[in-house]
């Protein structure tokens, strides 16, 4: 997947460019808003990430130009101001999403799947497997081989959650706004209570481990390689 | 003295003092002389009529007597006369018989005129004269009613009136004019000397600077009228000083609460470079790393929150914000821990709804329980309670928990306080949260208070602790949903 990002403090850009690269993208850097602004309207990428804040040509003025010659890559912006103003003025200039620095690269590599998922338009499947796993999405059911698994309704969500974004690592922040639609930072530690139960329910007692914890960034379920672990 | 900065719209300054002081001054002292002076001259000119009046009765009455003497001839009657009038200067006399002739007169004025100008009285009065000019000279009579037809006209000259009273009239304005300019050199004086203790007090404030705004001004050593600009501006310093410390102390407390995990990242880190570790240890300690990142990361965020609120910088988007499904969403979102501890989660109150920006009213709520749940007994309940009263709307979170120290209570909502020392550096939070909570309470026009007592029914040592968010009614509308 052809990425273009757009930052010019050195260490983040690096920083960027290896994580994209390490989770399957292949990401072009740019280190000014002049080339960045050359390369979005010229090539084709599937996703751009800009910096607000360049010293040359700002993102602003990029993602204006993108949408003013009616090309609708994803754009997602990255920002240091924090004002509902700025986030406003970015959206409605034809950015998809926004993200404050410091923001932590696994919010961003979940928010930029979300994007790039979005333009795919794949009919949302009412049947979610993995190994013996199973959710029926519309009877409401889960199982796991054959036997019949006794989900709250907000267990049920968050299993619906990771079997839909399987082997995607889901920060803390991301489950708690698409679960329980909550957009804040919260101190506490529910998401860690809730999927130790969930885990409860489903790992427990089986050979396989669906849910994994992932130190310091959050959860993924995932079958795991016969020859891992 | 500096002048202060001109305002940016071209208002024009206000009058200064003196002007305003001395133009109210020069106002009154001529309004009260103007008025002195034309008593005065009112005054004096009606007793020099009540004189004149007086003295013509009593030259018509000699005439009379004269005329009317048996002792005298008719032809002795003029020299007669001009005996008695020696002592009354320039008064003259003409009187007329019944057939209106002319049959006795004084020397040197002609009285016919005083005839057509007046009728005659049987008593002369101040009103009865009547004055007119004829040649060079003004004169002032009247006509006495004699018996047997007889009409004594009686005159005198009144130039020496007129010239004191035009005198009077001179020594009056100058002396109005020379007081006036006096009283306006006094008023300015004063107004001079009256300003003396600002100055005194504008350089008393320019000692205060932020190093030293323990400084105040003392209110017993101004006059009094400033007494009061004295102690509202050293409240003004006082809430200035507050502000000030809590901000100083509040850097200190970044400080503090920033170098304890830097210092742990460094330390950490230079002690796993020391030597060559296995791969598992470096991993170990990157992900020990990130995790303290992390939270300096949120301090950093909550901390630029706050400070945003606290200039205002954060745009409320206000909804009506119906309470009990909000609540409800908040126990979903908690009721996984708070079963492992076997705490329910109750709400109660009438539906109602707040105007409210609903994520900040939701994160608020949410720090409210989440602090509750975590100090709560194991098996308690933690209520959420709505009411309605005396013109108030009042949301009250309530645990069953360890008692907080009265002390402890007001200091709660303070940045990076913690009631329980030894909780420093717990893994939640970093002491922001309750100082959010009242940030957007506050955002919001309302109030935040906690109470905490004792209960005899539990262990010693617990009670039940409320904080209470409480909003006027007149300022919030509230719409009853149901």
């Amino acid at each position: 997947m052809r990425l273009l990002i757009v930052e010019d403090e050195v260490k983040t850009g690096d920083y960027l460019k290896q994580g994209f690269t390490e989770a399957g993208f292949n990401p072009t850097l740019c280190r000014n808003g002049l080339d960045g602004h050359h390369l979005a309207m010229t090539e084709e990428f599937e996703l751009i990430i800009l910096d607000v804040m360049l010293p040359d040509v700002d993102g602003l003025r990029i993602v204006k130009a993108l949408r003013q010659a009616n090309r609708h890559t994803p754009v997602l912006l990255l920002s240091a101001l924090d004002t509902v103003d700025d986030r406003v003025r970015g959206l409605e200039l034809g950015a998809d999403d926004y993200l404050v620095k410091p923001f932590a690269f696994n919010e961003l590599l979940a928010r930029a799947r979300t994007l790039l998922r979005r333009g795919q338009l794949a009919p949302q499947a009412d049947r979610l497997q993995a190994a013996d796993l199973v959710l029926e999405i519309s009877k409401h059911k889960a199982s796991r081989g054959g036997k019949k698994l006794n989900l709250t309704p907000k267990e049920f969500a968050l299993l619906e959650l990771l079997l839909r974004r399987e082997g995607e690592v889901l920060p803390r922040s991301l489950i708690a706004s698409q679960v329980w639609d909550m957009n804040f930072d919260s101190d506490t530690n529910v998401i860690d209570v809730a999927v130790r139960r969930l885990r409860s329910k489903v790992d427990d007692d089986q050979a396989l481990k669906l849910i994994h914890t992932v130190r310091g960034m959050g959860y993924k379920l995932e079958v795991p390689d016969a020859d891992a672990s | 003295m500096p002048t202060p900065a001109e305002p940016s719209q071209p208002q024009p300054r206000p009058l200064s003092l003196a002007t305003r002081v001395m133009l109210f001054v020069a106002a009154a002292v001529l309004l009260c002389a103007g008025l002195l002076a034309t008593m005065l001259q009112n005054s004096i000119e009606a007793h020099f009529a009540e004189q004149d009046a007086g003295e013509l009765q009593a030259v018509a009455h000699s005439v009379l007597h004269t005329l009317q003497d048996p002792a005298l001839q008719p032809q002795q009657h003029h020299a007669s006369l001009h005996q008695v009038l020696t002592g009354h200067h320039q008064t003259y006399y003409l009187v007329l018989d019944a057939t209106e002739k002319p049959t006795l007169s004084a020397d040197g004025a002609d009285l016919t005129p005083l005839f057509r100008l007046t009728r005659p009285v049987s008593q002369i009065t101040p009103a009865d004269l009547i004055s007119w000019d004829q040649g060079a000279h003004t004169y002032r009579g009247a006509i006495l009613q004699g018996p047997r037809g007889l009409q004594i006209a009686v005159a005198m000259e009144m130039e020496f009136h007129l010239h004191y009273l035009h005198l009077l009239r001179w020594t009056l304005w100058l002396t109005i004019a020379a007081a006036v300019a006096l009283i306006l050199l006094a008023a300015w004086l004063g107004v001079r000397q009256g300003l003396l203790p600002l100055r005194q007090l504008s350089s008393d404030i320019r000692q205060i600077s932020t190093e030293k705004l323990h400084l105040r001004l003392e209110p017993g050593q101004v006059p009094v009228e400033l007494a009061e600009l004295v102690q509202s501006f050293n409240q003004m310093i006082e809430n200035l000083q507050q502000g000030f410390s809590r901000l100083s102390e509040f850097s200190a407390d970044i400080a503090h609460e920033l170098r304890t995990p830097l210092s742990n990242l460094i330390t950490q880190t230079q002690v796993s470079l020391s030597k060559d570790r296995s791969l598992e240890e470096y991993r170990e300690l990157l992900y020990s790393n990130l995790e303290e990142q992390e939270r300096l990361a949120k301090m950093v965020s909550d901390m630029l929150w706050l400070a945003k609120t606290d200039h205002g910088l954060i745009k409320l988007q206000p909804e009506a914000v119906a309470l009990e499904p909000l609540c409800r969403q908040l126990f979903e979102f908690f009721e996984f821990i708070a079963d492992e501890r076997n705490i329910r989660l109750q709400y109660q109150g009438p539906a109602v709804s707040l105007r409210a920006d609903k994520v900040m009213l939701q994160r608020a709520l949410s720090n409210l329980l989440s602090n509750a749940i975590r100090h709560a007994d194991a098996d308690s309940t933690v209520w959420i309670r709505v009411n309605t009263l005396a013109g108030h709307l009042e949301i009250c979170i309530r645990n069953c928990g360890p008692v907080i120290a009265p002390e402890h209570l007001p200091r709660l909502f303070e940045r990076f306080y913690r009631a329980d020392p030894s909780r420093q550096r717990h893994s939640e939070g970093a002491g922001l949260g309750l100082a959010m909570v009242q940030s957007i309470v506050t955002l919001h026009g309302g109030e935040i208070s906690a109470v905490s007592v004792p209960d005899a029914a539990q262990s010693p040592g617990h009670g039940n602790t409320d904080f209470i968010l409480r909003w006027p009614l007149d300022k919030r509308p509230l719409n009853q949903l149901s």
